[in-house]
């Protein structure tokens, strides 16, 4: 049941997003190269978030529990992993566009781009975990 | 570290799906224990000893053995 629950949320949270994006491309109208940068890397973290739940669902059709222990030990490796990111980001992404280019970014754009990066990091640490075992 | 899972399901008849189901983990976990990827808690050991009738000792071969 607790993984059912699980499920449902992360479905919700997932399709929130996508209309999130939706709304955010019909309100922009002409769409820069920026942009289309961190839509597509929030479209593929929404893919692969929805392969695991995809994972999950097959798992408790089978009568199986959407999660255990590695997977549990799994998120918490990957979460630290996101974290790391998350802070090196924050450092990095300013000092790099200001050495890079004569663009300065405003603080919602280091916002963003710490938030796509950390969880860009999360999610691929989480399904490189994943196969290869631990 | 090595294991006899994979000898001791064939004993009982047991696939990795059942084992799985028997101890409440998911299949990849068995898979990946039998293959020597993840190394289980004291807990998960314990449980799958029991569903295969043996002990942790004579499961798990820890490779200064």
């Amino acid at each position: 049941m607790k993984g059912k629950k699980e499920i449902i949320v992360a479905t919700i949270v997932v399709a929130l997003v996508l209309l999130t994006l939706f709304f955010y491309l019909m309100g922009t109208g002409k769409i820069e190269l920026n942009q289309i940068g961190l839509v597509g890397i929030a479209l593929v973290l929404v893919g692969l978030a929805m392969y695991i739940i995809w994972d999950k669902i097959r798992n408790v059709q089978k009568g199986l529990p959407g999660k255990d222990e590695r997977t549990i030990s799994i998120s918490y490796k990957a979460g630290y992993y996101g974290f790391i990111a998350a802070i090196w980001s924050a450092v990095f992404t300013p000092l790099f566009f200001d050495v890079s280019s004569e663009y300065e970014l405003k603080g919602g754009d280091v916002a963003a781009i710490v938030v796509l990066v950390s969880a860009f990091v999360f999610v691929v640490s989480y399904l490189y975990l994943y196969w290869k075992g631990k | 570290m090595k294991t006899h899972i994979k000898e001791l399901r064939a004993r009982y008849d047991l696939t990795q799906e059942d084992l799985a189901k028997k101890i409440g983990v998911r299949r990849e976990t068995i898979l990946f224990i039998e293959k020597g990827n993840y190394n289980p808690s004291l807990k998960l050991a314990h449980d799958i000893a029991k569903a295969l009738q043996t002990t942790i000792d004579d499961l798990f071969i820890f490779e200064d053995e």
